[in-house]
């Protein structure tokens, strides 16, 4: 078996971001040498999510205001402290429980040396707490 | 325009060549878990917060921790890199022996915008007759000083050094010295208010987040340490914006001063009408 791992670095631009990942993501796929199996594609960070969804803008707008009110910026969380091992304050709760509800990976079938996925399906790395530069794994397992 | 009158570039790419220099300038500043930032990612946060210009702050602690947390020099230069972006603000050991001509140095032929001390770290007293050639300096030459006050989330930092009262003294002998005591010198933020409506010569900054989020600690600032009228009433020329970066991410804290209410008129005065004012003197 074969395994492969590469990383993809983006800086987000915003405070909130819906960063289409996809053709880097199919890219290293196709290099990778590997023809059936899967990949991962995993966030190395706790306040962003990987999520797979249509790439419209309406879709994404809708996903962003429905985690507002399931998180909304202001709610009185425990993490808005100063830090010591930083020192630097918390500060962004938000960020962290968005992140959980987008998950911190997806994965995909690769056949026939690429990545096999519906028409609709698009895959994101969501900023929930910009910007910053941002890395994410996409590891391929497989023969 | 907005101006952020207080970060400390310590994990400016520019300036973190050296690993064993940056391990020295995270644990004598007390901050870590941060990487360095490319200019890109710099400007990019900056105009997040619709930031157009920051103050950079060396800090010389040669005698006390046989070193500079950041250095003149590393100021100068990344000014000079992005003048329209940054302005840079030196530092002396007051205790060194050469601490004038170091002075002179920096604010005759760096040219630097002004000096920041940090009492507490740098271990003086604020009228401590080593720092009175240095105010002079500074006074003759107009450039503002900006001094740490109040709480200090530096290792090795007594807070009797940075009361704001400690500094009184000096605004009476220099009335032509533009000071700031930054961070509000909390939590003695009634003692910094009767310090501003006193001396016009003395100003302050917002950078003020000990305690909960940055909307809890600058609307608390602005309704309850102070009377929700005193800003614009007692001293709007004299409060400037400042983040605190890296401690704290300054769109936040601008994001906070956003929803304090306020005429236009002050807060472009807390925006960047008091810093140009600090900056270089004058109406």
């Amino acid at each position: 078996m074969m395994v492969v791992l590469k990383e993809i670095s983006r800086m987000s631009k915003k405070v909130e971001e819906y960063i289409n990942i996809t053709d880097e993501v199919r890219s290293i796929v196709a290099q990778s040498g590997v023809k059936d199996g899967v990949v991962f594609v995993i966030t190395a960070h706790t306040t962003t999510g990987i999520m797979v969804n249509e790439a419209l803008p309406c879709v994404e707008s809708d996903i962003s205001d429905v985690l507002e009110k399931l998180v909304p910026l202001n709610a009185p969380y425990a993490h808005a402290h100063f830090l010591p091992s930083y020192g630097a304050t918390g500060n962004n709760s938000q960020g962290h429980l968005k992140s959980m509800f987008a998950g911190n990976h997806c994965v995909f079938p690769v056949s026939g040396g690429a990545l096999l996925a519906g028409s609709a399906q698009e895959i994101y790395l969501v900023e929930f707490d910009g910007p910053q530069l941002r890395k994410v794994f996409v590891e391929i397992m497989g023969e | 325009m907005v101006i952020d009158m207080h970060v400390h570039p310590i994990f400016y790419e520019g300036i973190c060549g050296d690993p064993e220099e940056l391990e020295f300038r995270k644990n004598t500043f007390g901050v870590w878990k941060q990487s360095p930032m490319t200019d890109e990612e710099l400007f990019t946060v900056m105009d997040v917060g619709g930031i157009d210009r920051t103050a950079l702050l060396a800090l010389d602690l040669t005698t006390t921790a046989g070193g500079w947390v950041v250095t003149n020099e590393e100021v100068a230069g990344l000014r000079a890199a992005h003048p329209d972006r940054f302005y840079a603000f030196g530092s002396v050991d007051p205790h060194r022996p050469d601490a004038l001509d170091a002075a002179r140095h920096a604010l005759c032929e760096l040219k630097l915008d002004g000096l920041k001390l940090n009492t507490a770290k740098q271990k003086f007293m604020p009228c401590d007759p080593a720092a009175e050639p240095i105010y002079e300096l500074c006074e003759k030459e107009n450039k503002p000083i900006i001094f740490h006050a109040g709480m200090s989330w530096e290792p090795d930092t007594p807070s009797r050094y940075c009361h704001p009262l400690a500094f009184e003294d000096i605004f009476i002998r220099h009335p032509q010295l533009r000071c700031c005591l930054a961070h509000f010198a909390w939590p003695w933020v009634r003692e910094m208010a009767m310090l501003l409506i006193k001396y016009p010569n003395v100003y302050t900054d917002t950078s003020v987040l000990y305690l909960d989020s940055p909307e809890e600690s600058i609307s608390r600032l602005f309704t309850q340490d102070m009377g929700p009228m005193w800003f614009e009433r007692g001293f709007r020329n004299q409060v400037m914006f400042g983040s605190n970066n890296p401690r704290f991410r300054a769109f936040k804290i601008k994001r906070a001063l956003d929803a304090v209410p306020m005429r236009g008129d002050a807060r472009e005065n807390l925006y960047s009408g008091n810093a140009l004012r600090f900056l270089k003197g004058g109406d």
